[in-house]
């Protein structure tokens, strides 16, 4: 896949961030854009083509297998953002009994 | 709408720059890292799988930190869903009367099978695809599927959290053995010129030891996300 099309799911990802009204929303956004980075990441070792970069009988032509060995760090790390950020949406919930950004910014307990 | 042209307007500016600064990315790409970890990567490191090699022995310091951010999040999920109130018995959100029985016999008859795939993708990491971390993933949801088929089950989330720090910590003294016998700490153990068979012991316990740690992380935030159901 070409690199300008995974630079498209970023784009899908920052839009969502700007427009979505919904908390949850936001934070889907978010994973649809480390999405996009991760096969950003992937492209960059696939340039030559090649197998996969297990060594065995008669491999010779390998894909770069370090942007694979970072993308492991980015998986992991975006799994605990999630995780963290939709805990906070549950508290949100029980505190304001709403997930909609624009009603959880107007009440008056809340410092924008 | 003028609101929507302009974010609009901006994220095609994003693109054109991104295009622009992506055609020369080809030419920029050298593959002298590549060939390196083709020539040497077995020899040095025991592992067939190249990326468990990149994982595991030449940029241990990274997955490390990167096993104690699993850490720092779990403590921050179970920090944040602290209720005041002391509930000992949390009421679970997954209702025994709702789940299809269906679903339930087929848990019975998956759960084994994901447990034992799990294991493998742990203990293979250096041989086939998948490692400590992917394959902590499967064990952890296959445990997760235990909640489906008994939803009464009680689960002791201090217990689990003090048991993965103890791996932590052991994963820590194992990358740091090599003090002792290379002098630099984070790589194998084992001495350079040891067999690749001899090397591929320490990258089975550290890929164990990891997937252990991953799989009681998400499973203790599994956790703590039913009890917020409430």
């Amino acid at each position: 896949m070409n690199p300008i099309l995974t630079f498209l799911v970023v784009l899908i990802g920052f839009y969502g961030l700007s427009t979505s009204d919904n908390i949850i929303k936001s934070v889907f956004s978010v994973t649809i854009i480390e999405s996009g980075v991760i096969l950003l990441f992937l492209n960059l070792g696939n340039f030559q083509g090649g197998s996969i970069p297990i060594l065995s009988e008669g491999v010779t032509e390998i894909v770069d297998p370090l942007p694979q060995a970072l993308m492991i760090t980015t998986i992991v790390i975006g799994s605990t953002v999630t995780a963290l950020s939709l805990m906070l949406c549950i508290k949100v919930f029980h505190h304001y009994g709403t997930v909609e950004w624009k009603e959880v910014l107007s009440r008056e307990d809340v410092k924008s | 709408m003028s609101r929507k042209i302009i974010l609009l307007t901006l994220l095609g500016t994003l693109f054109v720059v991104f295009t622009m600064s992506m055609i020369e990315l080809e030419t920029l790409y050298n593959d002298y890292g590549k060939l390196y970890f083709l020539e040497n990567g077995f020899a040095d490191t025991g592992s067939r799988n190249l990326v468990t090699a990149i994982l595991l022995d030449y940029r241990l310091f990274d997955s490390l930190f990167e096993a104690g951010i699993l850490l720092i999040a779990v403590s921050g999920v179970i920090w944040i869903s602290k209720h005041d109130i002391e509930e000992k018995n949390a009421q679970f959100m997954i209702d025994k009367y709702k789940t299809p029985d269906l679903f339930v016999t087929f848990s019975r008859l998956v759960y084994p099978l994901m447990l034992t795939f799990g294991f493998y993708v742990i203990i293979n990491g250096h041989l086939s695809p998948g490692g400590g971390f992917q394959g902590g993933a499967i064990v952890a949801t296959a445990i997760l599927i235990l909640y489906y088929i008994d939803a009464d089950k009680e689960t002791n989330i201090g217990l689990i959290v003090t048991v993965e720090k103890i791996i932590y910590l052991l994963i820590i003294v194992l990358a740091s053995l090599s003090i002792f016998t290379r002098g630099t700490f984070f790589t194998n153990f084992f001495a350079l010129d040891a067999s690749p068979d001899t090397k591929a012991i320490y990258l089975v316990l550290l890929n164990v030891l990891i997937g252990f740690k991953v799989a009681l992380g998400l499973w203790t935030i599994f956790t703590a996300f039913l009890k917020e159901g409430r």
